[in-house]
């Protein structure tokens, strides 16, 4: 018997454990298996095979029988992740549904979610900017937050050792406030977006509009090939999964990159209910899931953990994880775990139209925008509110039918596409200011299915996101005017935070232990065998796409780790 | 030329043999949502297919009751709209038919295919003055037509010429070269 026990806790035993396998789950896994580590990977949802778990990938659209739109029973049970652009039923079978997973509002946050083996990096948007120092320098110089622990110097080798194996296409730019880096080819901007491109030079000395940097192959290189990846066909069907693997996923590219090592192991279905803290060796040694269908809880032991369940559930985990040394959660001995949660702002838009280049249009599709890096407050503070805003922009000519008339006459109509003018439109991405208020918490009594906490979400907006959404829209209009587009609309959906999916903070990096969870490594400071690399580490959010910096962090920390494994530090 | 080049391309990637899986068998008409009974008799569907039909004829081109726009918008209506916009929707085809037989002694399905483009043209027109309350029936029943046939594999593949893997993406492309296509 003593015997049987064990094995047993042998067989569950491994060198490291990553616990979710989505954008940076996947980049943990790839680097301790590449590095020798036997590690277990723990999925809390179902297994998605590259290619053959991609249901709708290969479908048309007239084989969809709501040609899109999805039933309105499930919109009906499922509000908040029906308010989702990607939930359409191409895809909504990668999306967590309300009903599953409740959770508590104190104030309204769409939690938008995807469990499976992939996470959201199934569905992601894929544009990939690297951060400047302009970032990782705002809180220290603007006095909000506290001072990031790194700066540009630290992350730039490692944003380069994730693109050239992500596959990043970019167009190098040379702007400061938006370091270039190793780019396969750039995706081209239209006539239109090149027009307004230098307008806006003309206009502005500090303002560009350039193509995004985003995580597609445009030119695949050997390293792709041996990922089994291909070059983007450009589909745009990406929220489906790409049979290609034409755009970064970890489906695609990280975990059978691990698994080729020979020392993955995942385990979809596991539910994370907390990190296992061990009083006598002062550190980490496992972790404790619940089997999403069985319900049975299992222990499962490493020397070392990465914390990878995306940012909000990684907040949970770690609240949830008590002992008698971290009553209040692991590694909160400063007490800010999860606070200072932060998101990107994405409540503004203004579109317009513009009547030249009449005489071409857009052939073939584009799976990425123009883009426009930040230009408010970037080199000194020259506004009422803190901080600034990128925007996308992009152009595309309309089409549609005369509707005219009732049987031949109208099928005639319908049959001849013509062409409108060019329609322009922008989105806002801007810079939310992490707050000791903006709060993440268990709730006291509520619990999901399997006996965990539910969250509650305490996130909402403040003076400067308002007075933010004014200036966005005050100069992407006026940029709009200045280069000649009619019929100018701005407007302020008012959307709750969280359908810009950026979600971020909570156990922030710091150089204090006193007012952060993570050091410069995205180490626990009070528990160093224990890194989190995802969403909840990040100090501010700048306003840049966050994968990348995601992976980077990743990649980099685990490179730490297995030194500091080697040097018997952890 | 460009599907070819980008199926050859997907086969490279999964190591040289293409068989597609079970599920990416294409939906026909004949696969449809089975709840199209529960909204409206044997009957109402075949009026519909008539009605749809007399919007978007057959010419020599598929119309719109050849390509099941018909099957399509009880689909929609059954799976993808509220209780109310089914009654209505329901209610306005029981109420056109009657309106018919008072004023021709038949049945729209029976008549011609003549008086059925009349008594539509007429209903057009007499919804263009009235407010979108008084008459919701039949602006919503042109829209979801032209929303099926615009949608169908037909006219998406044939006429428009959707491709699933354009492998390509021209910014500035000229309009003569566009209309060509």
């Amino acid at each position: 018997m003593a015997n049987l026990n064990t094995d047993s806790i042998k067989n569950r035993t491994y060198d490291a454990i990553v616990i979710g396998s989505g954008i940076s789950g996947g980049w943990a896994a790839k680097e301790l298996t590449g590095k020798g580590l036997k590690t277990l990977v723990l999925e809390r949802g179902r297994d998605v095979k590259h290619v053959t778990d991609y249901p709708t990938t290969f479908k048309n659209p007239w084989e969809f029988e709501h040609r899109g739109q999805v039933p309105l029973e499930i919109t009906k049970a499922n509000p908040i992740i029906s308010r989702c652009y990607a939930f359409r039923e191409d895809a909504m079978h990668f999306f967590v549904k309300d009903q599953e997973h409740p959770y508590v509002q104190e104030k309204p946050f769409d939690w938008i979610r995807g469990y499976q083996v992939g996470g959201k990096s199934l569905l992601w948007a894929r544009h990939t900017q690297r951060w400047s120092d302009f970032d990782f320098e705002g809180p220290a110089r603007d006095g909000f937050a506290v001072d990031w622990p790194i700066r540009y110097k630290d992350i730039a080798p490692w944003y380069s050792y994730v693109e050239k194996f992500a596959g990043i296409s970019g167009n190098k730019d040379g702007l400061p406030e938006l370091p270039d880096g190793d780019f396969l080819p750039p995706l081209e901007l239209n006539c239109v977006e090149k027009y307004f491109k230098e307008q806006v030079k003309s206009k502005y000395s500090d303002r560009h509009v350039i193509i995004s940097r985003c995580a597609h192959l445009t030119e695949p290189q050997a390293i792709h090939h041996q990922q089994g990846r291909g070059k983007c066909q450009n589909r745009v069907l990406c929220q489906r999964g790409c049979p290609y693997g034409g755009y970064f996923s970890s489906n695609a590219s990280t975990l059978p990159w691990a698994a080729k090592t020979g020392n993955l192991t995942m385990r979809p279905q596991a539910m994370v209910q907390s990190i296992i803290y061990d009083d006598q060796k002062g550190k980490a040694t496992g972790v404790r899931i619940i089997d999403a269908i069985t319900k049975e809880a299992i222990e499962f032991y490493a020397p070392v953990i990465f914390v990878n369940a995306a940012a909000i559930n990684t907040n949970l985990i770690l609240l949830n994880s008590t002992s008698s040394r971290f009553p209040n959660g692991l590694g909160n001995d400063s007490g800010v775990l999860g606070k200072y949660v932060a998101f990107h702002n994405y409540r503004a838009r203004v579109s317009g139209s513009y009547d030249g280049f009449l005489d071409t249009t857009t052939d073939g599709r584009r799976p990425t925008s123009g883009y426009i890096p930040r230009f408010r407050n970037v080199f000194k503070q020259e506004t009422d509110f803190l901080r600034g805003y990128a925007a996308g922009f992009s152009a595309n000519r309309g089409q549609y039918q005369s509707r005219t008339g009732l049987g031949a006459e109208l099928k005639e109509n319908l049959l001849i596409p013509k062409l409108g003018n060019w329609n322009v439109g922008s989105h806002m991405m801007g810079e939310t200011i992490p707050k000791e208020t903006n709060t993440l918490s268990l709730d006291p009594t509520l619990k999901d299915e399997w006996g965990i906490p539910q969250l509650r979400f305490n996130i909402g907006y403040d003076d400067n996101d308002e007075k933010m959404v004014k200036d966005y829209l005050e100069q992407i209009s006026d940029m709009f005017t200045k280069a000649g587009f009619k019929n100018i609309t701005a407007s302020d959906s008012k959307q709750a935070p969280g359908l810009d999916i950026h979600e971020m903070g909570g156990a922030r990096m710091g150089k204090d232990p006193k007012t952060s969870i993570l050091n410069g490594w995205n180490q626990m400071h009070a528990c160093k065998n224990v890194f989190v690399t995802d969403g909840a580490c990040m100090t501010s959010t700048a306003t840049q796409n966050p994968s990348l910096t995601y992976m980077a962090l990743t990649a980099r920390a685990a490179d730490y780790a297995v030194k500091e494994l080697k040097k018997r530090n952890i | 030329m460009k599907r070819r080049t980008a199926l050859k391309s997907l086969a490279l990637v999964l190591g040289g043999t293409l068989s597609l899986p079970a599920w990416a068998n294409a939906w026909n008409a004949d696969t449809l949502s089975g709840n199209l009974n529960q909204l409206v008799s044997p009957d109402q569907q075949a009026l519909l297919a008539e009605i749809v039909e007399t919007i978007i004829p057959a010419t020599n081109t598929p119309g719109a009751k050849d390509l099941g726009v018909h099957r399509f918008i009880l689909t929609m209506l059954a799976d993808c709209y509220e209780k109310s916009a089914q009654n209505r929707f329901v209610e306005g085809l029981t109420e056109l038919d009657e309106t018919v037989k008072a004023h021709y002694g038949k049945s729209f399905v029976t008549c011609s295919p003549a008086q059925r483009l009349e008594i539509l043209k007429a209903r057009e027109e007499a919804a263009k003055i009235l407010p979108p309350e008084k008459e919701p029936f039949f602006p919503f029943l042109k829209n979801i037509t032209i929303q099926g046939y615009l949608n169908s594999e037909y006219v998406m593949r044939e006429v428009y010429k959707y491709e699933l893997v354009p492998g390509r993406y021209n910014g500035c492309f000229p309009v003569t070269a566009s209309a060509k296509k």
